[in-house]
């Protein structure tokens, strides 16, 4: 297994990521309060760049998590990963402009306890479990954030459950046509759930290359950002969502050829890894 | 890193120290409803966590009954359905809970009842077929590794044992551990719903300045998506209890149970706080 080792101690250092993803996810939010400075919508595709710096940091946070073999699979850290992301959210959006920094505050809290809970009550003892829960529930809470701006044009509580229907020329307004009401929450769960949990799952084994992981994730980020696009046309204006699907397709197209092409380099190449090694299943 | 060197060590010993600490947490964050919600509303609030706390349990404790096979049943050489508990519990308890959801307007007793026939329905289909395929598909008899004799039926396993296997199939036990744990998770994924959903309509109105049938899609949709990602955070950290997979009531891992209650019960708090936070502040 000394093989799997000398593979996993290269790449960028995982703290290095950590922080790029905090800062770049919290940047990118922040600026889509331009939306409210120039009074257009135009500007929430920032949301959607949000979520890919989260999902390649989550994405990385997972590998760190799941090296240690927790036996619950890949897709679990996932899962926990909005789970706790979401209800952080949620309770993030009530406080206006500051919601991302309250967003960052209230899923490390949930994180946190969650990993004392894992690591301590049930006994797992994985060094790495509070800080990779406590950052995956981050991830979460930024990546939902990120759908919600891109899908609504803003973050806070308000914009997130009012909406607008035209019925014969006048502009009602509506609950049901919104992110919370209309239950575009739920999608953006499963979204953002799939596409963290993904680019480990297709990427681990002997085989691994950071970087190609790394590419992946940016290609499912903007897979999902294009999926999200295609449904802010509903709540935002029909021009600030092409934005949106435009820098989406332009995303997704330029990272799938180089992870396309990182697929091909690390496939020609081959890694003497060897036969079933004799360590115990779980 | 010593990645590969550092085996999880969930065993079955339990942490009193931390348990103890985790019984502090929750008795924290009920006190911390207590004070935060308006006084008007104070009882319904606490009332409402409590009943999340309950389902919360609920989900933690019928985790451990659902066999989860994960990969080594896919290949056929461990018991239980092939996959992990976040799959089994978005398919069998969610579908418990969207059952219940149908069943909101006809009061507590009768949707929670709903919800948990529903997942168990769910999980009774889900285990027949699994075994149709077994016996079926791959042509591998029923027998488990965990016990000599089915704890139901009597029947004797080494027989069926394949070498080198942890048994394989799903027992007549592990049937009925999969309807049971349906039935707990699905019903108290319906109670977290219903708790969110009676507290939201009783609360948004006032709160939005609109009426009860404008709000109603905001407070389903809310009601629904926390109830959703407090399942699968219970689910999860049961899987984490039982290290990914179970055979069922009869392996010695149900044992650990009192750890996985502890932690639901702190975790469904926690969140449970954080849904009532939105319309108490």
């Amino acid at each position: 297994m000394t093989v799997k080792i000398e593979v996993i101690a290269g790449g960028i250092p995982h703290t290095k990521i950590m922080v790029a993803g905090i800062i770049a996810s919290l940047v990118c939010l922040y600026l889509s309060y331009l939306n409210v400075v120039t009074n257009s919508e135009m500007f929430s595709f920032f949301g959607g760049l949000a979520v890919v710096a989260a999902l390649i940091w989550g994405s990385n946070t997972i590998k760190v998590l799941c090296s240690y073999g927790i036996g619950t699979g890949v897709p679990s850290a996932g899962m926990i990963a909005f789970g706790s992301g979401v209800i952080g959210m949620l309770l993030a959006t009530k406080f206006g402009i500051a919601a991302p920094i309250v967003a960052l505050v209230l899923a490390t809290v949930i994180g946190l306890i969650l990993g004392y809970l894992s690591n301590e009550v049930l006994n797992m003892k994985i060094p790495a479990m509070v800080q990779s829960l406590t950052e995956l529930s981050v991830v979460g809470a930024f990546t939902l954030m990120g759908f919600a701006v891109l899908m609504t044009g803003g973050f806070t509580f308000e914009t997130l459950i009012a909406g607008s229907v035209t019925f014969l020329g006048v502009s009602l307004p509506s609950y049901q046509v919104s992110f919370i009401g209309g239950c575009l929450i739920a999608t953006a769960f499963m979204l953002g759930a799939l596409a963290v949990q993904h680019p480990f799952n297709a990427c681990l084994g002997p085989g691994w290359t950071q970087d190609r992981m790394l590419m992946l994730a940016a290609e499912c980020g903007f897979l999902s950002m294009f999926v999200a696009a295609v449904m802010s046309f509903a709540l935002i204006t029909t021009g600030s969502a092409l934005i949106s699907l435009v820098v989406a397709l332009v995303g997704w197209g330029y990272t799938y050829k180089h992870y396309i092409g990182l697929s091909k380099r690390d496939a020609a190449s081959w890694l003497d890894s060897k036969p079933i090694p004799d360590v115990e299943g779980h | 890193m010593t990645a590969v060197a550092a085996k999880p060590a969930a065993g079955g010993a339990m942490n009193p120290t931390a348990m103890g600490v985790g019984f502090v947490i929750l008795i924290i964050l009920l006190a911390i409803c207590w004070v935060v919600a308006p006084v008007d509303s104070r009882l319904m609030m606490l009332y409402a966590l409590i009943g999340m706390v309950v389902g919360g349990v609920l989900i933690g404790f019928g985790t451990h009954f659902v066999p989860v096979g994960g990969a080594p049943a896919a290949m056929g050489q461990a018991p239980g359905i092939a996959t992990g508990v976040a799959m089994l519990a978005a398919g069998a308890g969610l579908a418990g809970l969207f059952g219940g959801a149908w069943a909101a307007e006809q009061g507590t007793v009768v949707a929670v009842v709903t919800g948990a026939v529903g997942g168990g329905m769910m999980m009774a289909i889900t285990c027949m077929m699994v075994n149709f395929i077994y016996v079926f598909g791959m042509g591998i008899p029923a027998a488990s590794g965990k016990v000599k004799v089915d704890p139901i039926t009597g029947d004797t396993q080494p027989e069926f044992k394949s070498q080198g296997t942890e048994g394989h199939g799903l027992p007549f036990v592990s049937f009925v551990g999969g309807v049971i744990g349906g039935l707990l998770a699905g019903g108290g994924g319906t109670l977290i719903y219903l708790m969110l959903l009676d507290l939201y309509t009783a609360t948004l109105p006032t709160m939005m300045k609109a009426t009860e049938a404008q709000i109603m899609p905001i407070a389903i949709s809310a009601a629904g998506i926390f109830a959703v990602g407090m399942f699968l955070v219970n689910a999860v950290l049961t899987a984490y209890n039982i290290t990914g997979t179970i055979e069922g009531p009869h392996d010695p891992k149900f044992k650990r149970w009192p750890r996985a209650i502890v932690a639901s019960a702190v975790a469904s708090a926690l969140c449970g706080l954080a849904a009532i936070l939105i319309v108490a502040m």
